[in-house]
């Protein structure tokens, strides 16, 4: 009774555009973490009945997808942070809750997460999801940027939550979401693709010229020797498989890669973008899978600039993204002149794009800058967990507390009322 | 084999007569050995030590693990929750045997749904009607407000009334607490009217004037940073001029203090002044006080310095005076100057001097007269006023003396003249000369006392001089001599 909790051993999922998180509502951390993109390889399949033989793809969830497997095609089924392909969806859950939890679900409430501008049809089949499928006794949704404000033990805040496919800004008040306030743009690809510019284009550039980085996953190299930094690999390849490979999966590999090297050697300057601060900068050491190594100068701070700078050459085939700089001025807009001291007064980061080296205090100064008179504090766990996975750290809170329980949609109301009571109930 | 008991009994003797040959029976069964005490100890000392027996106790060990009997049974239990209108039992670990009955959750009781006023359509139709409400939003209104439970800011945004206009957050406030108004007011009140008006007051709302305010917000909250600069400096100027202004009043009142004492009639004046040295004692408390002024906040109100002084309420304090017996004198009572106000001294230590040039006569005569002027053995405030008589007419008696003095030499050296001048009548000239001689001796005479003075001085001065640079024992002999001249 002294904290509140009373724990009805509900589960929190928590699907993400890079990571699924499920784990037990009460726990500090989610008992899994697996990748959302899934492989599946197609298998003919003879039907018993009529012998016809027909195709039928067979998934491989989790980070089965890592594992390379003759024509393997890899899918997400995220697209701007909603899901996008229900299809895959039971698998993963089951993968998360029956196969990575032991978990029987009908013994358990699930409270599943969804961004601030999920849509009605996504609920709705969310529920029918979590309810038919797995049979749920109770099921509940809710929002992301609500759970990373609970995460961190606030009702009322700001949520900066930069993920993997998405950057949103969310004001939240006493738990929830103003919508009119709320904005986001798919900008971390628009991030990715320029790291990826970065590696594999050549460059003149008088410190280190070289030519484009060819990447390769280490699932295809059969054999490297050491090499001196900034020398050609000596690598074998893996040419039997390489034949095999689907052109998803290379991609895939090829996204992590990049991703990789961003989350290694990818900064931020604090005071915004100078060529003078950006030399100042000591180089990093990375080396790829091939055993090609090299010292990253300033060019390791670029992709992290266009968090705040539009680029000055997009990628024509990704959409317009507004950078976080105008996504937090367009919020601070729309809301009540008299709740904007205490947004910024509780400022929330969450997501593993925030994860970038001096993203912090480069929002701090750039919140700074924008409203000059106010008073900003900035709420940044340094647990990379909580940082990451906020949401559904969040969602473990809620879910365990007392006072909850009532928040559940039974499986009795969901027969009644269907998808209204959904509407109604997770506002 | 028979004992020495059984014959006895055989016999028939008497059993209780030991003979001598018997060993004595141990007296171990009319008092048994207590616990905790050896057994020859106790056969050595008896029961004659019991405070030795009553201090020991037998070392006590931590008790067993008691697994099994005080286990704490915890249950998989379902249990209901009356805040949900369904069947739904959730299940939770508690405490307890199974056996029992299911539980309700512990936290029905937070259910509390917010009080949000309700209208028919009676009261509509009589009460509510306005130009830009109609009823279906109006109702809309307050199914939002029920179910935000009244959050203005979520209600705000999520507001979607089909076909209505937009509203903003002052629309909803206004409409919703213009409508809790107009039901209080037309609805019959349990309380009286007081309390009646006090919860109308509590509903008021001005959408102008929350307007208003809103927009001075956003101007706050759109200030560039040079206008925020900008008004920094000002403040800081404000502040700086405020300070010169509280020194400036601080500086006028201390001079004040010492120049008019009481009269001035600005408080806290004998408080502040050490009575040995008779310096003001509150530069520290000046110092904190500064301290804090430049600490305080820029709308904290005006510190109680910057009030004007309170003129003492005379009525009030002579009639604490004659409760508390005190006694007020006008006049200041010694020679002590009145330039500066005097704290609470001890009249003793005021007792008045002579003149210093005076000083030694004035002694000789007081001694001539049988009464010593440095020790007063009752200095009440009229012995001290009739030494200080004394003083003054020894003194006038000095200076009268030394006038006579000198007047009569005078008219001893004029009579002189006059008779040398009978004698031998000399020329005009000397005459004329004689005569000047005489003027200026006349009018030096005054003088020549301070020319004395002043010879007199430069001699004691000299010796002085003379006497530092001799040892320092020499000076400090040299110093308390004159001190004691």
């Amino acid at each position: 009774m002294t904290y509140g909790g009373d724990e009805v051993s509900a589960l929190v999922v928590d699907i993400g555009t890079s990571t699924t998180r499920a784990g037990y509502a009460g726990d500090d951390t989610p008992r899994t973490v697996f990748s959302t993109t899934y492989g599946y390889t197609e298998q003919v399949v003879q039907d018993p009945n009529s012998g016809a033989e027909g195709k039928q793809a067979k998934l491989h969830v989790g980070d089965h997808v890592a594992e390379w497997r003759p024509g393997m095609h890899t899918a997400n089924p995220m697209r701007e942070g909603l899901i996008h392909d229900f299809t895959a969806i039971p698998s993963i859950i089951s993968h998360a809750i029956i196969h990575n939890m032991q978990c029987n679900p009908p013994d358990h409430p699930i409270l599943v997460t969804e961004p601030p501008w999920n849509t009605a049809e996504n609920r709705k089949r969310m529920a029918e999801i979590i309810f038919e499928e797995f049979k749920a006794p109770a099921f509940y949704i809710s929002n992301t940027a609500v759970l990373s404000s609970f995460a961190s033990g606030k009702g009322t805040s700001l949520v900066i939550d930069v993920g993997k496919g998405m950057a949103s800004v969310t004001p939240i008040s006493d738990g929830f979401v103003l919508r009119k306030g709320m904005s986001y743009s798919p900008l971390p690809p628009h991030v990715h693709y320029t790291a990826d510019r970065i590696l594999t284009q050549p460059t003149n550039n008088p410190p280190n010229p070289r030519p484009g980085i060819s990447l390769v996953p280490h699932q295809l190299i059969a054999s490297k020797r050491p090499v001196e930094p900034s020398r050609l690999p000596m690598v074998t390849l893996r040419e039997d498989r390489i034949q095999q490979t689907t052109d998803s999966w290379r991609q895939w590999a090829l996204d992590r890669e990049v991703d990789e090297w961003l989350a290694a050697c990818g900064a931020i300057i604090e005071t915004g973008w100078s060529d003078h601060a950006a030399s100042a900068r000591p180089p990093r050491h990375y080396e790829f899978p091939t055993g090609y190594n090299l010292l990253f100068g300033s060019e390791r701070l670029i992709p992290g600039e266009m968090y705040f700078k539009p680029p000055a050459q997009a990628n024509p085939n990704l959409p317009h993204a507004k950078t976080l700089t105008d996504l937090i001025s367009h919020t601070m807009a729309n809301v009540e002149p008299d709740l904007r001291p205490a947004l910024l007064g509780n400022v929330v980061l969450t997501g593993g794009g925030t994860m970038m080296q001096g993203m912090s205090d480069r929002i701090n100064n750039e919140l700074q800058k924008q409203f000059p008179a106010q008073k900003i504090r900035i709420h940044a766990p340094g647990n990379p967990t909580e940082r990451k996975y906020a949401g559904w750290l969040g969602g473990s809170v809620l879910a365990s507390l007392g006072t909850f329980h009532q928040l559940w949609i039974s499986a009795e109301e969901w027969q009644e009322h269907g998808n209204a009571i959904v509407m109604q109930r997770c506002k | 084999m028979a004992s020495a008991s059984d014959v006895r009994a055989i016999l028939s003797l008497p059993a209780n007569t030991p003979g001598p040959s018997q060993p004595r029976k141990s007296t171990a069964t009319a008092s048994r050995k207590p616990e905790g005490i050896s057994r020859e100890l106790y056969s050595l000392i008896g029961d004659s030590a019991p405070t030795l027996v009553a201090q020991y106790a037998r070392p006590k060990f931590k008790p067993k693990l008691d697994l099994g009997k005080s286990r704490a049974r915890w249950t998989w239990r379902t249990f209901a929750n009356p805040g949900r209108s369904d069947s739904l039992k959730l299940a939770h670990w508690t405490k307890g045997a199974l056996d029992e009955k299911d539980s309700v959750s512990e936290y029905a009781k937070y259910n509390t749904p917010s009080q949000v006023y309700t209208y028919s359509q009676d009261d509509y139709v009589k009460f509510l009607q306005d130009d830009e409400w109609s009823k279906e939003e109006t109702d809309y209104l307050f199914s939002l407000a029920r179910e935000y439970d009244l959050r203005f800011l979520v209600m705000a945004d999520r507001y979607d009334f089909p076909g209505g206009r937009p509203r903003n957050i002052e629309d909803l406030k206004s409409r919703y607490y213009g409508v809790c108004r107009r039901l209080i007011r037309n609805r019959p009140w349990a309380g009286d009217e007081a309390s009646k008006n006090q919860v109308l007051a509590s509903y008021g709302f001005d959408a102008e004037q929350e307007r208003n305010r809103k927009a001075y917000l956003t101007g706050l909250f759109d200030r560039t940073p040079e206008q925020i600069a900008e008004e920094e400096q000002l403040y800081v100027e404000i502040k700086r001029l405020e300070l010169n202004e509280k020194r400036y009043a601080k500086e006028r009142d201390d001079l004040l203090r010492t120049f008019a004492g009481v009269e001035s009639g600005l408080p806290g004046l004998q408080a502040n002044w050490d009575i040995s040295t008779g310096v003001p004692i509150d530069k520290k408390r000046k110092k904190r006080v500064e301290g804090d002024m430049t600490l305080d906040s820029p709308i904290g109100g005006p510190s109680s310095s910057m009030l004007p002084p309170k003129r003492r309420d005379i009525g009030k304090q002579s009639a604490s005076d004659v409760q508390h017996c005190i006694v007020r004198f006008d006049a200041p009572l010694t020679s002590v100057s009145s330039k500066s106000s005097t704290p609470a001294h001890l009249r003793s230590t005021r007792i008045p001097l002579p003149k210093t040039h005076l000083a030694p006569k004035t002694t000789t005569i007081l001694a001539e007269l049988g009464v010593s002027a440095s020790r007063l053995v009752m200095p009440t405030r009229a012995n001290i006023e009739r030494l200080e008589n004394l003083q003054t007419a020894a003194a006038s008696l000095i200076e009268m003396k030394k006038n006579v003095d000198r007047v009569e030499q005078e008219i001893r050296v004029l009579q002189a003249q006059s008779m040398r001048a009978s004698e031998v009548p000399s020329a005009v000239g000397g005459t004329i000369g004689g005569e000047d001689e005489d003027a200026a001796r006349v009018s030096a005479g005054p003088s020549s006392g301070g020319v004395l003075k002043l010879l007199d001085k430069r001699a004691r001065k000299r010796s002085m001089s003379m006497s530092s640079n001799g040892t320092s024992t020499g000076t400090r002999g040299n110093n308390k001599r004159t001190r004691r001249d």
